[in-house]
């Protein structure tokens, strides 16, 4: 049998980012950025 | 489904956006004293109601509120706390005052003036004095609201947003405002937030962080706006008032713009870092701004009711009279 890959179980990590409100979505991408930032400054790039 | 195939029916339209972006930077660049923001909606304007946006694109296109959204957390990056907490229990305040006066005032003039019923002058009551076409879905669902009164008055906040996205930076130049003036007068009489950003930048990067900032506080008046009105119509449709309906209508976002706030305001990121992450903010404000410019449909605004108008309009003037003699009062 030829299985859809839209019939194909979510991973779990996109099944719970769309779950998510837009709010929650715009708050864990903006921390995210400052987190790369973070790191980048850590690491010497700024 | 991997994250590869979730993200692949987005491609187009955020593919749309970033052309659209990347031509209006270029554009800006060309002529003095243009805003890229700006350009940013005309094109996507001029776009949606000519050629019309590609069904293909329709999805990634969607995602432009997320853009605005993450573009205004890291906006919270440029915010200097002290200067913001200096002019705060002001600027507060006349966020208080214009949301509550504003929706006693627009119930007032639709029912009384224009005689308006049902759910219609609640609805735009809100969308007017709160946070455009998101207050309005809220209150909707508050009041359970039928689906076309809704789409009513939404057009109606659209229509007024598309106009006042234009009318504002005008005004504001015309009447020689500072930048923080003009931010808050935009921040406290417009209606969407992501109109206010954009009139805001049109006048200067100093106005568009006050617009935003003075438009955030606004906005998270919505759950408490929510609940008042679900209190006054408990004998339609009361469900759940209180702390849980309060939460679920707060924009969550707010949160992350006032934690990176905290984050640059503490001296954990160097100058060269908070800079960098101010271009990031800039480039999801231009792709946002694209979209909204996409969402703006003039032939649709023209089958907006003549008495929704009207009461709006009234409302707008007299709510913009009185912010702006308070700006240039209190600021």
């Amino acid at each position: 049998m030829v299985s859809d890959a839209a019939d194909e179980p979510g991973s779990p990590l996109v099944d719970r980012w769309t779950a998510l409100d837009r709010g929650w979505q715009a708050l864990a991408l903006g921390l995210g950025v400052v987190a790369v930032h973070a790191a980048a400054q850590a690491a010497g790039v700024f | 489904m991997s994250a590869v195939a979730a993200a692949r029916p987005y491609l187009p339209g955020l593919g749309l956006l970033a052309v659209g972006a990347l031509l209006s930077h270029l554009v800006a660049g060309a002529v003095d004293g243009l805003q890229p923001l700006v350009v940013a909606v005309a094109i996507g304007a001029l776009v949606g109601n000519t050629v019309g946006t590609p069904d293909a694109a329709e999805p990634g296109v969607g995602v432009d509120k997320l853009f605005l959204e993450t573009g205004i957390v890291l906006l919270g990056a440029a915010v200097v706390v002290e200067e913001f907490l200096a002019a705060g229990p002001t600027v507060l305040g006349l966020v208080v005052a214009t949301v509550a006066g504003g929706l006693l005032l627009a119930e007032g003039i639709a029912r009384g003036l224009f005689r308006l019923d049902g759910t219609t002058p609640s609805l735009l009551a809100a969308g007017a004095s709160v946070c455009g076409v998101s207050a309005v879905v809220a209150i909707g669902r508050v009041l359970d609201s039928r689906g076309s009164a809704i789409t009513f008055a939404a057009a109606t906040v659209l229509l007024f947003d598309a106009v006042t996205l234009v009318a504002f930076p005008v005004a504001g130049e015309w009447l020689g405002l500072t930048g923080r003036q003009f931010g808050v007068w935009a921040g406290v009489s417009m209606f969407s937030t992501g109109p206010v950003a954009a009139a805001g930048f049109a006048h200067s990067p100093e106005a568009g962080q006050w617009a935003t900032v003075t438009k955030l506080a606004r906005n998270s008046l919505l759950g408490g706006v929510a609940v008042a009105y679900s209190l006054a119509y408990t004998a339609r449709s009361a469900t759940d008032p209180g702390v849980r309906r309060l939460w679920a209508e707060f924009p969550k976002f707010l949160l992350g713009f006032l934690a990176v706030a905290a984050v640059a305001n503490s001296g954990l990121l160097s100058p060269a870092a908070l800079a960098s992450i101010g271009r990031v903010s800039d480039a999801l404000f231009t792709l946002a701004f694209v979209g909204l410019g996409l969402s703006i449909r003039l032939r649709e605004m023209r089958e907006v009711g003549g008495a929704a108008v009207g009461a709006v309009l009234v409302h707008l003037l007299v709510v913009s009279a009185l912010a702006l003699a308070a700006v240039r009062w209190l600021l």
